[in-house]
């Protein structure tokens, strides 16, 4: 390919005009087949009344959106439940998911005997299924019979009840995931050069400000994708309400991604599933654009 | 999703749709079962055609699948012209699973259902009619048992076999009965004693019958007494739920009584009902007959098992079944649909072996025979089986028992009166009844 | 990095690694007790009749033949995270350092999937590894799972957050494109890079939804659906989950620890140590 040098806004190019779509190539092909097209194919089932296996499958247009906000309608009560379920459980975890992790990160970014087990612990339990760590709280936390409760004394209905329910869930899921975004932390702190940490020392700078001015800017790429990353993960929460709560009591902590599953995948309901899907697609990206504007990347 | 498999379970049953059956009709299995002249033997007991391998899929994971794997060898050794090579996956997996396999060409030959999923899958046009195997053989509703022989039909055709029944029993743990002075060879039979010696219990300090919120075993509880106090979950088209009424009610306060009461603890958890019983921590559970060699192996538990105490004012019992069914092939074969229904009908009359598997056989021959009385937790279950009730073959009926399932769980946990969690949950079953009519077609 | 005092640095980290690892130990007494004593209230601590029954239930069955599943684990997992290493670091260098009409766009609409929840891409899917005629195979484990966002999004922060003087001093020395992704970026990203193979393997070890709509025969399964088959339907055998849990966690958390070597490697990379 033909290179050319120049230098447009302050970038340093030296590309043929073929050559960022050929890096791009091997990776859209499988982008299209097997994301593109299916949620393409998603969002044209979600116009029908759509079953995979019956042959009738009759255009409802918009019907499926509109049941979603029909007070009268079967899914209509179930739906907002379990997505404000999905609403609670995230605005409760990532906060936590983003600070905790971050604090294990910086006290496990330095040298010092047995790091690499220590990491390997804090990242243990991410390494379980979900299926196990389910079944082992759930085991752990009965209210009746469970180790917790015959530690600290008392039945509290940590599965059974909310608000209790809640803090299972989230700090189940504090627990179990930390360890990914602690080590993504990690790989950040990386990337960030050691001549500024020696620059604000130089400067005079105390721990708090070489923190705060040289650790989060150098993290802010990084911190964005976590921070995407750990709404998304919470927002399709599903495997911890459904073994450990089971969306008890009642269907209060059935998630949103919970709710779907059993429409789609059980009653084979696709059609509704995927207008559902759909909808909290919406919610996220509305989230999502505000977080990237948050995080204003400048240096473009 | 990985989750606790047996959920599934209650998810997916059936009724409806003509239009299905025309789709799936023309690939129905004929009678090229060959009897051969003079023998005259009945159709679908022997096979003479070419060498076929067929495959069967089933969910027996626990401790039935050595049971069924044992039947199998023994019919490929006494029939060398059919290699029947068996699969196993977890009951939920397998749900997903063959639906999406038979869609594509990749489904088994043979497979188990439980008679709840049974109407589902024949209305979405997973499995094949089996009314020629029910007439060659010709097998009457009194060789099984009525209810759960009429289990298997669906919009006026039959598509499965029934194997096995694995009804709701009461367990009761001898030690704790002992304990608080009641006689543990006299398991309650009535609402009487069964109140008597809960009372008794109580005043020894032992809450001694752990009511559980969920499905398992809570949900199979309730409809147990709902049947008894003359209830029905659903009118008999299956377009209404009925289980708010009068007699739902009366079960479901039954169940919640016992947590006001200080008989059951407040909050159990799921399983936590069974651990409690192997704890020695409960007395009574309603559990299925797979609970049977669970408590097996316990080897210093004492415990017994009767039939359900009648509560109400008649006799009645949850129920499933396991069924045989045919699955729709991608290209019709003669000779691998005559293999599969001699493979049906030859296990089905050796389940005296199932039957040791901790189930009860289906068949009446062989509930009768001595074998299967000699077993005796199975056949003290077993007694059930004319009361016996089993859902509406409505497809998507699943749907709709969630809500049952959703309505036992906030009432067990007190967070709504018995009627109002049941209205709750009728007027949103009623709203999923006629969803489902309309995309069945029913 | 500054020094701190050793007693009160330890006891944190050790304090804190009991809450993460107490619920591990537990599962890992609870694999060699009878289901009976599992289950025992109070519970035993360590297990008084040691056994080692739930092993053998998961290994002594030839109908379940768990090291081939295990094989088939390994294969689909490093199948997938070798895949996404490679399409996604070269989509992702694009879209960080290069320009090019529709950049915004393009990196839009792959973030945009990102929220699509999953769950509505697999009957789709299942349609599409049909009609590609990879089902019941392990191609159709590795191949939708690299197509996802997450590693594009993941690489393209971690190449933004690269200093852009060695890419520069590169091109003033006439290196192109490639050259530059493949001699500068890639070596500079190894602790992205190890961490992303990490996730990616992991994600595919543990996936258990997608392989039980398009894995049939029980020499195709993987880990996750084949144990699955033995942890009894109705039964709450607990050592047998927990040994399985075991046997299908403890090769990848060693892969965790031999991967770490690379994301350390990283912090010496200018030449600048600690």
């Amino acid at each position: 390919m033909a290179a050319e040098t120049a230098a447009t806004g302050g970038q340093v190019r030296r590309t043929g005009p073929a050559t960022p779509y050929l890096f791009l190539l091997p990776y859209f092909v499988v982008f299209t087949t097997f994301v593109l097209v299916p949620a393409v194919y998603g969002l044209w089932i979600s116009l029908h009344d759509w079953d995979y296996l019956l042959p009738g499958k009759p255009f409802v247009g918009l019907d499926n959106y509109k049941a979603l906000f029909d007070p009268g309608s079967a899914v209509y009560s179930f739906w907002w439940e379990s997505l404000s379920a999905t609403g609670i459980f995230t605005v409760l975890s990532v906060p936590l998911l983003l600070v905790i992790p971050l604090l294990i990160a910086l006290l496990l970014n330095r040298r010092f005997k047995g790091r690499t087990l220590f990491r390997a612990i804090y990242f243990a339990p991410y390494v379980l299924g979900v299926a196990v760590i389910g079944v082992l709280w759930r085991f752990l936390l009965d209210p009746n019979l469970g180790v917790v409760n015959a530690i600290i004394g008392g039945s509290t209905p940590w599965t059974t009840a909310v608000p209790w329910a809640w803090v299972t869930l989230v700090g189940v899921t504090v627990w179990w995931t930390l360890g990914f975004n602690a080590v993504i932390y990690l790989a950040g702190l990386q990337d960030i050069p050691r001549e500024l940490y020696e620059a604000a020392r130089i400067d005079g700078g105390g721990k708090w400000s070489e923190f705060r001015h040289v650790t989060l800017p150098g993290l802010r790429p990084v911190l964005l994708f976590i921070t995407v990353n750990t709404i998304l993960v919470s927002a399709n929460m599903f495997g911890q309400s459904y073994l450990i709560t089971q969306g008890a009591p009642g269907t209060e902590t059935r998630t949103a991604i919970m709710y779907i599953a059993q429409v789609g995948l059980a009653d084979y309901k696709m059609g509704s599933a995927a207008a559902m899907s759909y909808l909290l697609t919406a919610c996220l990206l509305v989230i999502s654009v505000i977080v990237f504007r948050m995080f204003r990347e400048k240096d473009k | 999703m990985n989750l606790s498999r047996r959920h599934v379970m209650g998810l997916g049953v059936g009724a409806g749709s003509a239009v299905l059956l025309s789709a799936c009709g023309d690939s129905g299995p004929n009678e090229k079962v060959t009897g051969g002249g003079q023998n005259a033997a009945p159709a679908a007991t022997s096979y003479d055609g070419p060498n076929v391998a067929l495959a069967f899929w089933n969910g027996f994971t626990g401790g039935d699948g050595p049971f069924m794997k044992k039947l199998v060898d023994q019919f490929n050794t006494e029939h060398p012209n059919i290699k029947v090579s068996m699969n196993t996956y977890q009951w939920a997996d397998y749900y997903q699973k063959t639906p999406a396999a038979v869609a594509t060409g990749n489904g088994p030959d043979v497979g188990i259902m439980h008679v709840d999923h049974v109407s589902t899958n024949a209305a979405r046009g997973v499995i094949l009619p089996l009314e020629d195997l029910a007439k060659a053989l010709n097998f009457k509703a009194e060789d099984f048992s009525p209810p759960v022989w009429n289990a298997g039909v669906y919009n006026n055709t039959r598509y499965s076999i029934p194997l096995d029944v694995h009804p709701l029993g009461f367990f009761y743990n001898k030690g704790v009965m002992e304990k608080a002075g009641l006689d543990p060879e006299k398991p309650p039979t009535t609402n009487d004693e069964y109140q008597a010696a809960l009372e008794t219990m109580k005043s020894k300090g032992i809450q001694g019958d752990w009511v559980t919120p969920f499905e398992f075993t809570g949900s199979m509880q309730f409809q147990s007494l709902l049947w008894q106090f003359g209830g029905q979950l659903f009118d008999e088209a299956a377009t209404k739920a009925t289980f708010g009424e009068q007699a739902g009610v009366q079960a479901l306060t039954w169940m919640t009584d016992h947590v006001k009461n200080g008989y059951s603890p407040k909050n159990v958890a799921q399983d936590a009902d069974i651990v409690a019983f192997r704890n020695s921590k409960n007395a009574f559970n309603w559990n299925g007959i797979w609970t049977i060699n669970t408590l097996k192996e316990d080897k210093n538990l004492q415990w017994g098992v009767a039939p359900l105490p009648q509560i109400g004012t008649q006799k009645a019992a949850w129920a499933g079944s396991h069924q045989f069914v045919q699955f729709k092939p991608k290209a019709k074969d003669d000779n691998k649909l005559a293999a599969g229904k001699v493979f049906i009908n030859w296990i089905s009359q050796h389940s005296i072996e199932w039957a040791r598997g901790g189930q009860v056989p289906a068949r009446a021959e062989i509930r009768d025979s001595a074998e299967f009385k000699a077993l005796p937790e199975q056949s003290a279950i077993g007694t059930q089986i004319d009361y016996l009730h089993f859902l509406p073959p409505k497809p998507g009926i699943a749907d709709a028992m969630a809500t049952v399932v959703t309505a036992i769980n906030e009432a067990v946990l007190g967070r709504k009166e018995p009627a109002k969690a049941l209205a709750d949950g009728a007027a949103k079953a009623d709203q999923l009844l006629e969803q489902n009519a309309k995309k069945y077609g029913g | 990095m500054s020094r701190v005092r050793p007693v009160a640095w330890y006891t944190i980290l050790i304090g804190l690694s009991f809450v993460f690892i107490a619920p591990l130990i537990w599962m890992l007494l609870t694999a060699f007790k009878t289901s009976g004593e599992a289950t025992r209230v109070p519970p035993t601590v360590f297990p008084q009749e040691p056994t080692t029954g739930a092993f053998d239930t998961l290994m002594g069955n030839d109908q379940t033949p768990v090291l081939r599943w295990f094989l088939n684990s390994v294969l689909a997992a490093t199948g997938q995270a070798l895949l996404v290493l490679a399409v996604a670091s070269m989509a992702a260098y694009a879209l960080a350092r290069l320009e090019f009409r529709f950049k915004r766009l393009i990196f839009g609409m792959i973030i945009a999937t990102l929220f699509i929840p999953s769950f509505v891409l697999i009957i789709p899917n299942f349609l599409i590894v049909d009609r590609l005629g990879m089902l019941d195979t392990l191609w159709a484990l590795v191949l939708p799972g690299a197509a996802g966002a997450f590693g594009v999004f993941f690489l393209r922060q971690f190449f933004l957050s690269l200093p852009r003087e060695l890419e520069e001093a590169a091109v003033l020395e006439g290196a192109n494109s490639w050259q530059i992704f493949t001699k500068v970026v890639l070596p500079l990203s190894k602790p992205a890079l190890a961490t992303l193979a990490v996730i990616s393997f992991l994600t595919n070890w543990n996936d258990f939804i997608w392989p039980i709509y398009v894995l049939f025969s029980p020499e195709v399964l993987t880990l996750p659906p084949g144990l699955d088959i033995l942890q009894g339907a109705y039964t709450i055998n607990y050592p047998v989950i927990m040994a399985g849990a075991l046997v299908a966690s403890v090769p990848v958390l060693l892969l965790f620890m031999v991967a770490q070597r690379y994301v350390i490697e990283g912090v010496s990379r200018s030449g600048l140590k600690g």
